[in-house]
């Protein structure tokens, strides 16, 4: 019996499908959905969802959010979410260490503490793409 | 009778005030269509955030978080959501009568210069004002979020209520007030929901087995405070779609109006014009005959 997955962020469905099993990255360490989980609501971090079917494995990078288990079904809603096999992975790097520069210069120049935190979440988000990057290969 | 040259004046007035009419509803026509698109892609987002927050609100027999307790409301706080530039139609003229209907005691804050201009001119009590980008994303949005809650946590706002245009469809917008917080009645916001964005899909079954939640209440508030940040962002963007579709129904009947006040004055000039060369042949026969 499969898991119908669905990732759902504010611009658009990212993923849609049945699949055998996925591995979410929550504020409690990574748990592994499988069909007939008990029903369970937890908070999503910023990491790389691995989901599992016909032997296929796709690894997406997310952003926060939360998970919804329950019966067959796991709704994952987050802030963003991203395939990176699509993406260059120059460009992933280019684009971490910038946000994390970003990050730094913020903490020195007294940003509000909502910049920050917007600044953190970004180059959490960018180094999930990068991590997720990794293990897909 | 005007003479044949101011009539001329005029048509080429007419004509250069059509043509810029003309080119701001071309382009509010494809604002609009990308605005009705990025407010329709939110949807599915918000549906299952409302029904993740439906399911967790069940397993509470009684739920102690503030956002989720009506108060005795000293002041409500009011988000209105209006246009920066004008010239389209009635939209904001509208929002602003259902504004008249809200007793002195609220408070406001405001999207948009005209909305800032009006609760200023009325001497309504505005405790901010903020200004959003054409296309907004979800992080413009998270300042407002962030000053509403803020102001509902410190009790300056026992409230927080959103008035915006809703797009009905092209040729139709109407103002409408929207109650978020509290969340004291979470199966008909649920159910409201749905019927706003007509959707048909039901949510998925739940039996009454019990979820496993951790840390409840941080869930609880990072929930709430994440569906009210969905809700304020899909009513902007709804509004949006509305400002644009209003301002390209009111361009498209200036441009029309322009073209039969042309068709008018061509007339008037044309008869001008006649009149002229009669007169001149009546003269010169005139002359003639005379000799």
């Amino acid at each position: 019996m499969p898991v119908i997955l669905e990732i759902v962020t504010p611009d658009s469905i990212a993923f849609s499908e049945e699949v055998e099993h996925v591995v979410v990255p929550t504020v409690n360490g990574k748990i592994d959905l499988l069909p007939k989980h008990i029903p369970i609501i937890d908070r999503v971090i910023a990491g790389d969802i691995k989901i599992k079917w016909n032997g296929e494995e796709k690894i997406l990078a997310i952003g926060s959010g939360f998970v919804e288990s329950y019966g067959n079904k796991v709704s994952i809603i987050v802030d963003q979410a991203v395939d990176v096999s699509n993406e260059d992975e120059l460009a992933i790097e280019e684009a971490t260490n910038r946000a994390k520069i970003a990050l730094e210069e913020g903490k020195k120049s007294n940003l509000d503490q909502s910049q920050i935190d917007l600044l953190e979440a970004a180059a959490r988000f960018e180094m999930a793409k990068k991590i997720a990057r990794k293990k897909s290969r | 009778m005007p003479n044949t040259r101011d009539i001329r004046i005029r048509i080429k007035g007419v004509k250069n005030t059509r043509q810029i009419t003309r080119a701001m509803q071309m382009v509010a026509t494809s604002k609009m269509k990308k605005a009705q698109d990025s407010a329709r892609s939110g949807r599915p987002y918000a549906m299952l955030l409302a029904d993740i927050i439906g399911t967790i609100a069940d397993e509470f027999e009684e739920v102690t978080q503030s956002y989720f307790i009506e108060r005795p409301v000293k002041h409500r706080g009011i988000l209105v959501v209006s246009t920066d530039k004008g010239l389209c139609g009635g939209l904001n003229g509208n929002l602003f009568r259902e504004l008249s209907k809200i007793d002195n005691s609220a408070k406001f804050v405001s999207i948009g210069k005209r909305a800032s201009q009006y609760l200023s001119r009325t001497r309504r009590d505005l405790l901010a004002d903020f200004s959003i980008p054409d296309k907004p994303t979800f992080a413009d949005i998270r300042n407002i979020v962030e000053f509403m809650l803020r102001s509902y946590d410190e009790g300056r706002i026992d409230t927080i209520e959103v008035v915006y245009t809703s797009f009905i469809n092209t040729l139709r917008q109407e103002p409408e007030l929207i109650r978020l917080f509290p969340l004291n009645d979470l199966d008909s916001m649920v159910e409201k929901l749905h019927s706003r964005f007509q959707s048909d899909s039901s949510p998925y079954p739940k039996d009454n087995r019990e979820i496993l939640i951790e840390n409840k209440d941080v869930v609880l508030a990072e929930l709430a405070s994440l569906y009210l940040k969905q809700e304020i962002f899909q009513l902007i963007l709804e509004s949006q779609a509305s400002e644009h579709s209003a301002r390209m129904v009111a361009m498209k009947s200036a441009t029309d109006n322009a073209g039969s006040l042309i068709d008018d004055l061509t007339l008037q000039y044309n008869r001008a014009r006649q009149a002229a060369i009669t007169q001149e042949i009546l003269e010169i026969s005139a002359a003639s005959f005379s000799q």
